[in-house]
């Protein structure tokens, strides 16, 4: 059976999250490539998932879910796109039997006879009860995936849930290892995986009866929550990484031309009909933590290195294995590129010079300490009191130009001279922007 | 690995929650494995309690994930853990009040502060930890690196003190808020996503004018990040122009004119004025 794929729900969500309240049902609908009634429908589930799992959220959470979700800084920390990982559809049956068997299981080691017996006392009337094959095959779909043990003495085997990571530690422990655990979601890529734990350990806390001054005690400044949503297709990719295996998509990019700009304009705004369909051999991952988004870097034979942001690829599906020999070869060939890109351009490598002025202020030298963390490979030389060089050898200016201009008067570009001449040109064209009216004058 | 486990599926979930259950999978035991590998443990754990982590997940298979993702134009990490924030983080648990010393911008110290502790905030661009905390002698929001603190220690506050300082504290943040609007220069509106994208880390709403096809960011932020702001701003260029908050439309024209004259271009417009 094909997996289960949430594309529709992912381009919904992004869409939600990013331009959240800017459009009408027809127009989001419209701009999704789905009908009204597919977007009502989409729209609904997904406020469903949400009312569920976020039960303690306010009463017009479900109205913000329409209007776009918008995050209150002070009063959210929960990822709420979180949600998404929970959409996988299920039968009421089968969801009400592996929350009976997960709960039998808790506190006491059980046969899977034992675990039937148990769960035809608490199936609700409705629902006929579950068969000994049934039973098995759900115990075994929870040893494989972690949630329960099987304990080592003979048959008849006994299950247990594996708890113990919590269960064996202090209420001081458990603290700490939630703050790990928030902590590290927050700031390392990939997260999705520490945020279901987070909920985890959370609710393990509200048990041992801490409420939110124990589960809310930190911010994260400036997080692209976004991101979270492209790590659904993360884990097929390391699959097909890790097995060598090609990889098959529709990616719903744009249009064709050559031009930066127009490589990155955004697919999720176009339709499924105009998506292209690809076939690549996946090499490695980018994640840019300028805008908090994904790349798929791979080869193709026809066209060589090929990258794609990871909002765009849907219907994904393995291909062929490649050779080991032909697949290093590739990889080399890759990061010897990459080895100058500021982001992913692996262009032709170009000097940049750029004269940096360091504030009139006294104090924390802030202009500095910015281009010393954030301008990657880059060297500093003293220049004057008031000024100092920063020089980077970089594949392409495309992608180095707006940090440089994210600086301000802060920073003026030497070289090469047309980057220069551009930047002229572009602060004289912003300067427009700001005049007062002439009218007024 | 899936990431959409039925496990994970949310009625399952809700009927755990109702009955006290946990789910652990073996794919967020590996991620944490993997996870304590990093030097940030060590200020996050007792030495007992991260042994007995280890030995915990002495069983699972590392996620070797990372083996595959290059992170770029990543701020220089500075800091993931911070030793106080274990101390700090308890104080708050006990809703309790701190007395600080900590260093200054300029030099010195500022020793024997009063206050209460509000969040302990992580900035992932500059990649370090702050603390929120309300100043009770000056009545300030305070805003103080964990890195400038010399030393804390707890005071003890009766619980209807606390009360009104939380009460405080939430007028305090909102009397802060400021509000822009940010408007996607029109020719511009095929790199929406990238500039949506620039944005979607501030608390923000958009708007779509259909009849103009114009798109509006409507920003709100608290008042000393009006740089981190303009920053964004200036990094899209000529992508979008500020629309409504004269305070950053006059800094923008500022910082226009200014890189203009580092250029040696002089504008006629601020010389008339």
């Amino acid at each position: 059976m094909a997996r289960e794929s949430f594309d529709k729900e992912i381009q919904f969500l992004r869409m939600l999250a990013l331009a959240g309240g800017a459009y009408s049902r027809q127009q989001f609908a419209e701009r999704l490539g789905i009908s009204v009634h597919t977007f009502d429908k989409t729209l609904r589930y997904l406020k469903e998932i949400m009312s569920t799992v976020y039960q303690r959220l306010p009463r017009d959470q479900g109205k913000e879910l329409s209007e776009g979700l918008r995050y209150n800084y002070y009063e959210s920390a929960d990822p709420l796109l979180l949600f998404l990982f929970r959409a996988k559809s299920l039968k009421e049956s089968e969801s009400i039997r592996l929350s009976l068997i997960l709960t039998t299981l808790q506190l006491q080691s059980l046969t899977a006879m034992e675990v039937m017996d148990a769960c035809s006392g608490s199936m609700p009337d409705d629902f006929s009860l579950p068969d000994e094959k049934t039973i098995r095959g759900d115990l075994k779909y929870l040893e494989e995936i972690g949630v329960i043990v099987r304990s080592e003495s003979g048959r008849p085997y006994r299950y247990k849930a594996a708890n113990d990571l919590v269960t064996q530690l202090s209420d001081e422990e458990l603290i700490d290892l939630f703050d790990f655990v928030d902590i590290m979601a927050n700031t390392q890529v990939p997260s999705v995986q520490g945020y279901l734990l987070r909920d985890n350990l959370k609710k393990a806390l509200r048990q041992r009866s801490m409420d939110a001054t124990v589960t809310e005690p930190f911010l994260y400044k400036y997080h692209y929550h976004s991101r979270i949503l492209d790590e659904a297709h993360l884990y097929t990719i390391f699959q097909a990484i890790r097995q060598r295996r090609k990889l098959r998509f529709l990616y719903l990019s744009p249009k064709r031309t050559k031009s930066y700009s127009s490589k990155n304009t955004n697919p999720l705004f176009e339709r499924e009909t105009e998506g292209v369909a690809e076939m690549l051999l996946p090499l490695r991952v980018v994640y840019d933590h300028q805008y908090g988004r994904w790349y798929l870097i791979g080869h193709n034979s026809r066209q060589g290195i090929m990258k794609f942001r990871m909002e765009g690829l849907t219907q994904i599906e393995e291909g062929d294995t490649v050779p080991e020999e032909e697949f290093s070869h590739k990889l080399a060939n890759l990061e010897e590129q990459l080895r100058h890109s500021w982001v992913t351009d692996t262009g032709r490598s170009v000097r940049v010079v750029a004269r940096f002025y360091n504030p009139d202020r006294s104090g924390a030298n802030f202009v500095k300490e910015r281009v010393l963390s954030q301008g990657q490979w880059g060297t500093i030389t003293e220049e004057t009191d008031s000024t100092f060089l920063y020089e980077i050898t970089v594949n392409g200016i495309f992608e180095i130009k707006p940090w440089l201009r994210s600086f301000g008067s802060s920073c003026e570009v030497i070289e090469p001279a047309s980057l220069r001449r551009e930047f002229i040109a572009e602060w004289k064209e912003i300067q427009t922007y700001y005049e007062p009216l002439r009218e007024d004058l | 690995m899936n990431l959409f486990e039925k496990i994970f599926n949310y009625q399952v979930i809700s009927r755990l929650d109702e009955a006290g259950s946990l789910a652990l999978t073996s794919q967020e035991r590996g991620w944490l494995k993997t996870l304590l590998e990093h030097p940030a443990s060590s200020d996050a754990f007792t030495a007992g309690t991260l042994a007995k982590l280890q030995l915990l997940l002495k069983a699972e298979a590392n996620t070797e994930i990372s083996d595959v993702i290059i992170e770029k134009v990543k701020s220089h990490e500075r800091q993931v853990y911070h030793p106080l924030l274990r101390t700090l983080r308890r104080i708050m648990i006990r809703s309790g009040g701190i007395r600080l010393n900590y260093r200054i911008k300029h030099g010195g110290v500022k020793s024997d502060q009063t206050g209460f502790p509000y969040k302990l905030e992580y900035s992932m661009i500059k990649r370090e930890w702050y603390l929120i905390w309300y100043n009770t002698h000056h009545h300030m929001l305070m805003s103080t690196k964990l890195l400038n603190i010399v030393s804390v220690e707890e005071v003890s506050l009766p619980s209807d003190r606390v009360e009104m300082l939380k009460a405080k504290l939430a007028d305090l943040l909102d009397s802060r808020q400021e509000q822009a609007a940010i408007e996607v220069v029109r020719t511009y509106n095929p790199e929406l996503s990238r500039i949506l994208y620039a944005f979607s880390c501030f608390e923000k709403t958009v708007s779509y004018e259909e009849s103009s096809d114009t798109y509006r960011i409507q920003v709100t932020f608290l008042g000393d990040e009006s740089e981190f702001l303009l920053s964004k701003i200036r990094f899209l260029g000529k992508r979008v122009r500020i629309v409504e908050s004269e305070n950053l439309k006059r800094r923008m024209q500022e910082s226009a004119s200014k890189a203009l004259a580092r250029y040696g271009v002089e504008e006629p417009n601020l010389k008339r004025l």
